[in-house]
């Protein structure tokens, strides 16, 4: 019995058919709790596969191990988010004096303040490096952190909190500043808020998603560019 | 058929993208580069096939499945980052609440307003 335990756990399949359950399983809770913004799909996936390695004594470890085909997926899907930037041309094409303007100054700020308000509090250089890239969309951030050195579990839980803060404080701010340019507060929810941010400006309608992907996008990239560069040279 | 040479697209693409960070060992991840390959090459033909179309449509949806299984991570380094979580919390909360403030200021003063274009071009004729 113990050997069949032991021979499943250390099966691929069973490591994808656990994630594929689990991210389902949280789509379909995140849909009856209402599409709570404060609480992603993924995090609710991220739960329910956490429980399910503790149920089965599943080391966190030999999971990652057996599931690592799977997230080689990730490489070609990051790719294809070309595509989706391209579509969106012509608001680039458009309005690229603001975007120039924004989009560095934004990023690097969002990345500044976390790791100057952790360095401030004496965090070590391990927990700067997985804070810096937390307002960059996942696939991208992943392969900042593999440049930077910090621990991606980390990284991506600042990432999901950062997204979910993101909405929260964009609809509270954007009332407090008296903003309502479906562009601006789309933007911000990209830049800001990565993914996460995305979800809730396509909530504010079509252009305001439109111009959340372009940040989101621009922010990736700028910041994949210049972080580790700016991270050899402090570092 | 059009998912699989779609695919293939991407896999050449980010293998592009693998040999160039290699070649000039730049600091950006293979993936990274091969997206700014693909998005050259889209840009310079003006013309966006329709099996990439496919295959990043197909892809894409599955980003948040994908990255799943290193969010899960988060709940095994609790102990390791102990001592820090205040730090941590504190700079993701602060930090993300000073950044929107920044950027929506920033984009306020940088957007040109919604339709103001046609709305002086009303007012003047």
């Amino acid at each position: 019995m113990s050997e069949l335990h032991a021979s499943l756990l250390d099966s691929p399949i069973l490591a994808a058919a656990l994630t594929l359950a689990a991210y389902l399983g949280g789509v379909r809770l995140f849909e009856r709790l209402g599409r709570p913004s404060w609480c992603p799909a993924v995090l609710i996936g991220a739960v329910l596969t956490a429980a399910s390695l503790w149920l089965l004594r599943y080391e966190y470890v030999d999971y990652r191990r057996n599931v690592a085909w799977l997230t080689l997926l990730l490489g070609p899907a990051t790719v294809a988010l070309a595509v989706p930037l391209y579509q969106q041309r012509h608001h680039i094409f458009a309005l690229w004096r603001p975007i120039l303007c924004c989009v560095p100054l934004a990023a690097a700020l969002a990345a500044l303040y976390a790791v100057l308000i952790a360095w401030l509090l004496g965090a070590p250089p391990m927990v700067l490096a997985s804070l810096a890239p937390k307002s960059v969309t996942a696939p991208i951030a992943m392969g900042i952190n593999e440049q930077i050195g910090g621990s991606l579990s980390l990284m991506l839980g600042g990432l999901l909190i950062t997204g979910v803060m993101s909405t929260i404080f964009v609809s509270l701010l954007a009332k407090w500043l008296r903003i309502d340019d479906k562009r601006l507060l789309g933007f911000a929810l990209g830049v800001n808020g990565h993914a996460i941010g995305i979800v809730r400006a396509f909530e504010l309608g079509p252009t305001a998603g439109a111009f959340a992907s372009l940040g989101m996008s621009l922010t990736g990239i700028f910041t994949a560019v210049l972080l580790p560069l700016v991270w050899r040279l402090f570092g | 058929m059009k998912l699989l040479r779609g695919f293939l697209w991407l896999l050449v693409f980010q293998l592009f993208g693998h040999a160039i960070v290699e070649l000039l060992s730049l600091p950006v991840s293979h993936a990274l580069a091969g997206l700014l390959l693909l998005l050259t090459w889209l840009l310079a033909r003006r013309r966006l096939n329709e099996s990439v179309a496919t295959a990043s449509q197909a892809l894409i949806p599955l980003l948040a499945m994908l990255i799943m299984p290193g969010v899960v991570g988060v709940f095994f380094v609790i102990d390791e980052f102990a001592g820090h979580w205040t730090a941590i919390m504190l700079a993701l909360v602060v930090g993300t609440f000073l950044s929107v403030l920044t950027t929506l200021w920033l984009m306020r003063r940088f957007m040109p307003r919604e339709a103001t274009d046609s709305d002086t071009r009303g007012r003047q004729g």
